[in-house]
């Protein structure tokens, strides 16, 4: 099992929601940016205006945990690799050694409240609690794995069942993000990444990242028949108060 | 033991709708998504996401409070909502009986699911003088779809409910990708995405989507309506029109044959700056490629030929009968709460009402039930007193209407101004009573921004900071004071009075948080029934899609859509441009504020410190601006300051700004920086729309150079420009 994300390009509107949905999910301090998007803007026609998210890679070669002295930062058997903020020393090899620059060094002043001289916030301290982050460590995405663990031990599949799934790829409005199993043939990752040609950012670095992308064009839609579940609306039907009225009043004789 | 619960409600951080979950522990809210059992399923963007910083946001408006210094010296003593309250109702009684009901105006901001509060309890004082921004913002869409289908409500169809989803689709002025605007979920726009052949993208700057789809016309601004007739010609002289539909339903075909005649294609190639082929293959796709639906954006709107713009591209729609068919446009079936724009139009506009609408007999098309707001201004300013009393609800008329000099001038000469807000921003600092107002997650109401498909609930999630109530507690409590009859005893009785058509109360709702007419619940070809009229057709006066509008003949106006030049260009003023040889476009979507919005949420604040301009590479080259620059624009009524992005999917000669900014961390003097960077005060309220009054915000002419590093120091903008990082929430 090795967890992994395709993200589509062609879908991504550049709405940053990702890097909200993840400041909410892990109460991130101010300064904190797990997920970034990177602007990639050109003269070249039909490739004005690229929007490239990224966040750690969770590499399988990962050189953060190659040059970690205190063993803070660890790779899973599931692929997710994640710094252990109680053991981390803030020395911030680390930092140096990811070639994709995906980690941050929660310094006290990235840390200074939503609104530095004022109390914080009910929800910032609440987050203190739920989710504490130790000022003088370094941080980064580690794909929501308490998210997958728990929707595991509840028998839920990621990338299929929300609750197992994580934060940003939940609330991305284009779909543009997807997430599952690399090492399952049969996940959605995997047959995008077969079928789109999906590639990786970098792949001369060598660390072999868990995290994919696809490009292309909107359009050339083979059809535009309607399946059946979005033609009958069952999946907000049971929501609606209105069926029978509307048959009762516009029914289709 | 924490004690904690789901809450399902609805965003209105943008138009809104989404569906949300909110979680709440102990009294505090721990975490916010979407609601994957919503037509939004699950999904949220950084705007509802980042409403967490609302709460407990130092700078709410926690109470009420009356204004002590002169205005915009931000001298203010709180006072208790009775004296607030009673104050109002004193002031509006006194105009009304002295100098007539209509001086009492009511405004409001874009439509956030108030506007029926704001339109009842103007019409319960007997005024119809509602001042909103929707003559600049779908309004005259709203109007010319009823003047030509005779219904006034055309969707797009995203959902596949008839069996198909649009082939063809035009994002005409629009990123719906970044926003839930004009009734259409952003959600629902790009699922459709999925079933579209060809995506053409109308927009003078490259977005997100323009590089991935079919085709990009990249516009110049401000002449939309020779590209629309340009292809209207190109779909006739071809013979691609729907001959069926325009033969049996649409009136004046022939007409408007020989008016797009007079747009040939290269022609309207140079005008609109885009490539002849460009146009022809848009024409093409648009008409073979059936169905295709148009979506519309409100820049259009923001252009003095906003009316014949809409009309030539309602027009396109005709002839290629992408009218009421599955996976066009249509019009949608109302939820069983029925059209809830009832809730002011039972207290009908009376003739007295009518008559005194500001602006109403110049621009008859926007004063179907609103005052034109720019005519109000040129009035004060011209030493008169059409307005008494000012209830300014949520809006920043300030900020958003043409002109902001004048503005400004003409504000401070209202005699008594109410704002209801969630923060200081420059309507307070222009009031003399400020009132404390709820944030969505504080408020139990009905949201329904537009009449569609739904409604939805908003669910109170946690109690409003200090005393700030929402907005329907305000209107019902002003409202009690002045015309009792029309308002309730408390809010929940005014909500359920909005549901007794279903019939329903507001705590059965509640709980279900939806009600609508889905899937196969809809109807479609309503032309063909006996929906609108017996026999067929229609509900216009000649029964058929008035491609030929008689209402408009009628009314004086032009029956048939033209293209005019805008207020100032490089055509219809040449001299001028020699002085400002650059085109302005303005108030493109941003995905993280909405409109004159989230400035103060620090969350958001991070995505755009400060408001940026989009200039070509090359263009600044030759200004000698480097990306990062604070910059100068310039046009004939004044310059302002915003940060230069060189952007190469800009055309050269033309830069676009950032609308709406204002600095809510500016001082109260100079009403929160509404002069710095707010790109109203280059605009022009005096070319207007002759039907609607929409003046040119959209397109107007500049020059652009580079800003000296000590004009940035300059007292009159505080720290704004020389701030440390550290000292502000929003320095990152």
């Amino acid at each position: 099992m090795r967890w992994g994300m395709v993200v589509n390009l062609i879908k991504c509107t550049r709405c940053h929601a990702c890097i909200a949905a993840c400041r909410i999910e892990h109460f991130l301090p101010m300064g904190m940016n797990w997920p970034r998007l990177i602007a990639w803007e050109t003269d070249v026609p039909g490739e004005e205006l690229t929007t490239i998210p990224v966040r750690c890679n969770q590499c399988k070669d990962a050189p953060c945990v190659e040059v970690c002295p205190a063993e803070a930062t660890k790779k899973r058997e599931d692929g997710i690799v994640y710094v252990d903020n109680d053991i981390c020393v803030g020395c911030r090899y680390c930092i140096i050694a990811c070639p994709y620059q995906n980690r941050t060094f929660l310094s006290r002043d990235k840390d200074p409240g939503y609104f530095p001289g004022y109390e914080r916030t009910r929800f910032e301290k609440a987050g203190r609690k739920i989710y504490p982050h130790t000022v003088g460590t370094t941080e980064k995405c580690d794909f929501c794995m308490e998210r997958i663990d728990a929707g595991l031990a509840k028998g839920l599949v990621p990338g299929k069942d929300r609750e197992a799934t994580p934060a940003c790829v939940n609330t991305c409005q284009a779909r543009a993000l997807t997430f599952g199993d690399l090492d399952d043939p049969e996940s959605e990752v995997s047959k995008l990444i077969k079928e789109k040609n999906a590639f990786q950012l970098h792949p001369e670095y060598g660390t072999d990242p868990s995290v994919y992308y696809i490009d292309g064009k909107i359009g050339n839609a083979p059809s535009n028949i309607a399946p059946r579940e979005e033609q009958t609306a069952s999946h907000m039907q049971h929501l609606s108060t209105m069926e029978e009225r509307a048959k009762q009043i516009f029914g289709k004789k | 033991m924490a004690e904690k619960k789901i809450i399902k409600t609805t965003c209105k951080s943008c138009h809104g709708g989404c569906g949300v979950l909110v979680e709440v522990t102990d009294g505090v809210i721990t975490h916010i998504e979407g609601n994957p059992d919503s037509t939004t399923r699950g999904t949220m963007c950084a705007k509802g996401l980042s409403s967490i910083q609302h709460i407990d946001n130092p700078y709410r408006i926690k109470h009420p409070y009356k204004r002590v210094g002169e205005k915009g010296e931000g001298k203010w003593k709180q006072i208790s909502w009775d004296e607030a309250l009673d104050t109002i109702a004193a002031k509006i009684k006194e105009a009304s009986e002295k100098y007539g009901p209509w001086t009492v105006a009511t405004s409001q901001g874009t439509g956030r699911g108030y506007n029926r509060y704001t339109h009842r309890f103007s019409r319960s004082m007997g005024s119809a003088n509602v001042i909103s921004p929707g003559y600049i913002c779908h309004s005259p869409r709203i109007g010319l779809y009823g003047l030509i289908t005779g219904y006034g409500r055309l969707y797009c169809d995203y959902h596949g409910w008839g069996g198909v989803f649009p082939k063809t689709q035009i994002s005409w002025a629009k990123q719906l990708e970044i926003s839930s605007a004009d009734s259409e979920l952003c959600n629902w726009y790009i699922k459709s995405l999925d079933y579209c052949k060809n995506l053409i993208i109308v927009d003078p700057r490259a977005t997100a989507y323009t590089s991935r789809a079919t085709l990009w016309l990249q516009i110049r601004p401000g002449t939309d309506a020779a590209l629309a007739l340009g292809m209207i010609n190109i779909i006739i002289q071809e013979g691609l029109w729907d001959k069926e539909f325009v033969e049996n339903w649409t009136y004046g075909f022939e007409e408007l044959k020989k008016r797009a005649a007079e747009y040939p294609v290269d022609k309207v190639s140079e005008i609109t700056w885009i490539p002849k082929e460009k146009i022809i293959q848009a024409a093409r796709l648009f008409a073979q490629d059936t169905p295709g639906v148009i979506q519309i954006g409100s820049s259009l709107e923001r252009q003095a030929n906003c009316g014949q713009t809409l009309r030539a591209i309602i027009n396109l729609l005709g002839i290629t009968g992408n009218i009421e068919r599955p996976g066009s446009m249509v019009s949608w079936v109302l939820p069983e709460t029925g059209l809830i724009e009832d809730v002011f139009n039972e207290i009908p506009l009376t003739d007295e009402m009518r008559s005194h609408i500001y602006g109403g007999k110049e621009f008859k098309m926007g004063a179907a039930r609103t005052c034109n707001p720019d005519t109000i201004i040129r009035d004060f300013n011209k030493g008169e007193k059409p307005i008494r009393v000012w209830i300014s609800v949520g809006g920043q008329q300030i900020v958003h209407l043409a002109s902001t000099k004048p503005v400004v001038e003409g504000l401070k000469k209202v005699d008594f101004l109410v704002q209801v807000d969630l923060f200081w921003g420059p309507m307070a600092e222009m009031a003399d009573i400020v009132l404390p107002a709820a944030h969505w997650l504080e408020m139990d109401d009905i949201y329904d921004m537009h009449p569609r498909f739904m409604i939805e609930a908003h669910n109170k999630c946690v109690d409003p900071p200090g005393e700030a109530k929402s907005d329907a507690w305000i209107f019902n409590e002003i409202g009690r004071r002045v015309a009792p009859e029309y308002w309730f005893k408390d809010v929940e009785t005014l909500l359920d009075h909005e549901l007794r058509k279903a019939p329903t109360t507001w705590k059965k709702f509640s709980e279900k948080t939806i009600s609508g007419c889905f899937g196969p619940d809809q109807v479609y070809y309503k032309y063909k029934t006996d929906y609108w009229r017996k026999g067929g057709g229609f509900p216009t006066p000649t029964g058929k899609m008035e491609l030929y509008s008689t209402v408009l003949e009628n009314l004086g106006y032009d029956p048939l859509p033209f293209f005019e030049e805008p207020g100032e260009s490089p055509n219809s003023t040449p001299d001028l441009a020699r002085e400002y040889p650059l085109v302005l476009t303005t108030g493109f979507r941003s995905p993280f504020y909405f409109l004159a919005q989230y400035r103060n949420i620090p969350w958001l604040r991070t995505f755009m410190e400060y408001p940026t301009m989009q200039i070509n590479p090359k263009t600044a080259k030759e200004l000698g601006i480097e990306d990062g620059d604070f910059v100068w624009i310039e046009s004939p009524r004044g310059k302002i300051i915003q940060k230069a992005r060189l952007f190469p999917g800009i055309d050269p000669r033309v830069v676009a700004a950032t609308a709406n900014w204002f600095y809510p961390e500016a001082p109260a003097q100079g009403f929160r920086g509404v002069f710095i960077s707010n790109p109203n005060v280059l605009t022009n309220a005096d070319h207007q729309d002759p039907m609607y009054g929409s003046p040119d915000l959209t397109c107007l002419i500049c020059k652009v150079y580079k800003c000296k590093p000590e004009e940035l120091k300059d007292p009159k903008f505080g720290d704004i420009f020389t701030k440390e990082h550290g000292g502000k929430p929003w320095a990152w």
